[in-house]
């Protein structure tokens, strides 16, 4: 990753290679927004931490909040002070927002206001593969969608001064390959922001009672014909190329857009091209126009057949006699997982009745020959992490009898063997609440696993609820100090702002107890009998119980000592060990190693967090001890 | 200029992003068009991972089609492995010997093939094959950690990157950080020696 500073030269015309989600933090210093804010998700996180680490510099305000929601709204609100504001969130995160942003669209904002969200085809790293172009559709907010870094940056300007002409929140719709994929940017001047705003009343336009948001429903709608006026010159909705072939035309957008072209030329395909680069609304006239001049039309879009659908209607009107190929009767292109060019090429063949100039089935077949045997690779907890301590405790304590529901995070990895912690997963928070409903309805021990940050963002009102219910479950935070899946970002726990001062530090064990939960304790997972204690007793509690795991994150404490310059000795087995394998069935430890029956340490990988000598039954490993 | 598809690929922590990055920064410095394809969230947790280089004027998508790598930089054996179905008999290989297995392959009754078979299994796809010992040449540069570096020195003494050595050497320069700039500079010649040297007594 290059130093953020990068995005800080005012040096216009230099060309940088960017990472998407670079691109929009650079857009957000070309465009002068003064309000930035977040909670960490992929694949959107590099948003928000490229801005964090200049956001002083700059002399914006970065935040990293609680949750999506709160983010909305503090940006929201500076928003409608008149200042210029981004929120950026995965996906999902727009789930949690989106209570606001429905009603917001009626109240409206004064100063530009963007919600980046960002979309997982193929569940990268994603519970799910919802596309989130539908909220565009649901809420009657505009929606543009870029391509690749220049676009991601020149949109998120242009997303702002939409914003402004309209009132309105506009949402900036980017997915994985969009935001993870480094492209050529060219700068352009940066704007100076500004955080003096001014708070105008005006409760008819901002105070959403029933009286007041009826009225407003019909403004929004007007925005709306105001905004499809927008999308009918906006340069990104544009035919790319003018084909030979006038049988056929396409029309595509984002990811999908790249694949395409790079699809039509593998099979010789010189088709007219209209990319669409605001999504939301639709340029009717123009679609309407590119439809009459084609026989057949070839909709090329990523996940759901969002544009196909709205397509169809607007065939029904200016051209009826279209034929329109895409996802929705015949499947020429998935609905699920992300595009490829190989994917997009296959359908165009089968639509265009070209023939592929690549063989992939016998590409396939001979890699299916190599892949056969070869063993997976998925990822797991690292050598080290605190999570691999706490859940050897809680699986040894609780047994194969409890019910462990978990929670989005790292710890979600404590499925794969040897440890099997985590039943069932949903959404963010979701652990403590399908806790209380297990645990009502069976007889089983129920624990609940759940992440710092988690737990800060969605789990205080399932933890109320369990009090309030009394619903006898244990809470597991697993609290390693950051939110480590998406980066290490600061959270309320942490005592460090996202402008990277200090705050204070919300103690989970603290929060529990205003809660109401009389049984909260503190745990060392790498003091193993203390832990196993601690459980055992809350086990007995009849009531909602929560214990603190709290062991910093092993990334950051390599990271740390190697800053000092701190040499780490990794753990030594002695010739005691007999080869037992009990550290191996008990840690899935990736620094612990099985060659031809016999157990040894990868130096490279150990941290020397102790955690194998402290199950070895043989009293056969050495952990050097800590300086 | 002809397209150039470079795919990376090894195991999350062996510095497969940055090689990428210090790839693509050297090639935008030439004015050339280039597409860096990264995924994140699961990369240090042991996972495997891949990332593509793809260079040349028409170039917009992320990711290589099956079959068409001009060179695939294998970190690690298996994931070399793993990763032919991009590659032909055209593509150039080259790999680092360090095996790290998979961790838990000893509850699933599985094991780690064996250098031999590996080699023996990618030679069939292709003969441009280079193994070289990134991790020892990394150890002598000064750190494990640097053998992203030699692997990229590696790459570019094979002559079929499109970019200058000066290039590569300032994207560098950019992208590390500047108490490690000499480690990894040595690391960068240690490589590209070891595989020019190779290299000349192979072909």
């Amino acid at each position: 990753m290059p130093d953020s500073h990068v995005l800080l030269k005012d040096s216009p015309g230099k060309h940088v290679l960017l990472l998407g989600n670079e691109a929009i933090a650079r857009g957000i210093l070309e465009a002068g927004i003064s309000v930035v804010t977040t909670y960490p998700g992929t694949p959107a996180s590099e948003i928000g931490d490229s801005i964090s680490a200049i956001a002083a510099e700059a002399g914006l305000y970065m935040e990293y909040s609680t949750n999506e929601i709160v983010a909305v709204e503090v940006a929201a609100g500076a928003a409608n002070c008149g200042i210029r504001a981004l929120t950026a969130m995965k996906h999902v995160g727009l789930n949690v927002a989106s209570d606001l942003v429905m009603t917001l669209a009626y109240a409206g904002v004064r100063g530009g206001f963007v919600i980046v969200t960002a979309d997982d085809p193929e569940c990268y790293s994603s519970q799910n593969e919802q596309d989130n172009r539908f909220y565009a559709l649901l809420s009657n907010l505009p929606c543009l969608e870029p391509s690749n870094s220049q676009e991601a940056k020149d949109m998120t300007i242009s997303a702002i001064e939409i914003s402004e002409k309209l009132e309105l929140p506009v949402l900036l719709r980017t997915t994985t390959r969009i935001g993870h994929t480094r492209g050529p940017v060219a700068y352009s001047r940066l704007t100076k922001p500004n955080l003096k705003g001014k708070f105008i009343r005006d409760v008819k336009r901002l105070v959403m009672i029933p009286a007041n948001s009826r009225p407003k429903h019909p403004v929004l709608l007007k925005s709306l014909e105001k905004a499809k006026e927008i999308s009918e010159k906006s340069p990104y909705n544009r035919v790319m190329h003018e084909g030979k072939n006038k049988e056929f035309g396409v029309i595509s957008s984002s990811s999908a857009y790249n694949y395409t072209v790079e699809a039509a030329d593998l099979l010789g395909l010189d088709v007219s091209i209209l990319k669409l680069g605001m999504t939301h609304p639709l340029p009717e006239k123009m679609i309407g126009k590119f439809l009459k001049r084609h026989e057949k039309i070839i909709i090329v879009e990523e996940l759901e057949p969002y544009l196909e659908m709205q397509i169809k209607a607007i065939a029904k009107d200016y051209a009826p006699n279209v034929k329109i190929y895409g996802k929705m009767n015949k499947p020429y292109f998935p609905r699920e997982g992300e595009l490829s060019t190989r994917t997009v090429a296959t359908g165009l063949a089968k639509i265009t009745s070209k023939k592929l100039p690549i063989n992939f089935r016998k590409i396939d077949e001979r890699y299916a020959e190599i892949a056969k045997d070869l063993p997976p690779r998925p990822p797991i907890l690292c050598a080290g992490c605190p999570h691999r301590a706490s859940f050897y405790v809680i699986k040894k304590v609780a047994g194969e009898k409890a019910v462990f529901p978990t929670d989005i995070g790292c710890y979600a990895l404590g499925i794969a063997p040897p440890l099997n912690v985590g039943d069932i997963m949903i959404c963010m928070g979701a652990s403590i609440g399908t806790a209380q409903g297990i645990g009502k309805v069976t007889s089983a021990d129920t624990i609940a696993i759940i992440g710092d940050s988690t737990f800060f963002h969605a789990g205080i009102p399932g933890l109320i609820n369990a009090v309030y219910n009394n619903h006898k479950i244990i809470v597991a935070v697993l609290d390693n100090l950051t939110t480590a899946m998406t980066g290490h970002q600061p959270h309320p726990g942490t005592g460090i702002t996202g402008m990277h001062n200090p705050t204070e530090k919300i103690l989970i064990e603290n929060v529990a107890e205003g809660c109401g939960v009389k049984y909260v304790k503190v745990v060392d997972p790498f003091k193993i009998k203390e832990a196993e204690a601690t459980l055992k007793e809350a086990l007995q509690y009849p009531g909602p119980s929560v214990i603190v795991f709290r062991a910093p994150c092993a990334l950051m404490v390599v990271r740390e000592r190697r800053r000092k310059g701190a040499e780490i000795v990794a753990c030594k087995i002695t010739n005691k060990c007999i080869n037992c394998m009990a550290c191996i069935k008990l840690l899935g430890c990736p620094a612990l190693i099985v060659e031809e029956g016999t157990v040894s340490i990868n130096e490279t990988l150990c941290v020397a967090c102790g955690l194998c000598a402290s199950v070895c039954p043989y009293d056969a490993i050495e952990c050097p001890e800590e300086d | 200029m002809e397209e150039i598809n470079i795919v990376l690929a090894g195991v999350g922590g062996q510095g497969i992003l940055l090689a990428a990055e210090i790839l693509g920064t050297a090639a935008l410095k030439e004015g050339l068009n280039v597409r860096v394809s990264e995924i994140h969230g699961m990369a240090q947790r042991g996972g495997a991972v891949i990332s593509n280089v793809r260079i040349g004027e028409k170039v917009l998508a992320p990711t290589a089609l099956e079959g068409k790598a001009d060179m695939l930089l294998g970190f690690e054996p298996l994931e070399t492995l793993r990763n032919l179905k991009f590659a032909s008999e055209k593509t150039l290989i080259l790999m680092n010997n360090e095996a790290i297995p998979p961790p838990g392959l000893t509850t699933k009754m599985m094991n780690y093939p064996s250098l031999g078979e590996i080699t023996e299994k990618i030679r069939a796809f292709t003969k441009n094959v280079v193994v070289l010992e990134a991790a020892k040449l990394a150890e002598e540069a000064g750190s494990i950690l640097t053998r992203n570096i030699v692997l990229i020195g590696g790459l570019v003494a094979t002559g079929k990157v499109p970019v200058k050595i000066e290039s590569l050497k300032e994207a560098i320069r950019e992208l590390v950080p500047a108490r490690y700039l000499d480690m990894n500079m040595k690391a960068f010649e240690l490589g590209y020696k070891y595989v020019q040297k190779k290299t000349k007594l192979a072909f």
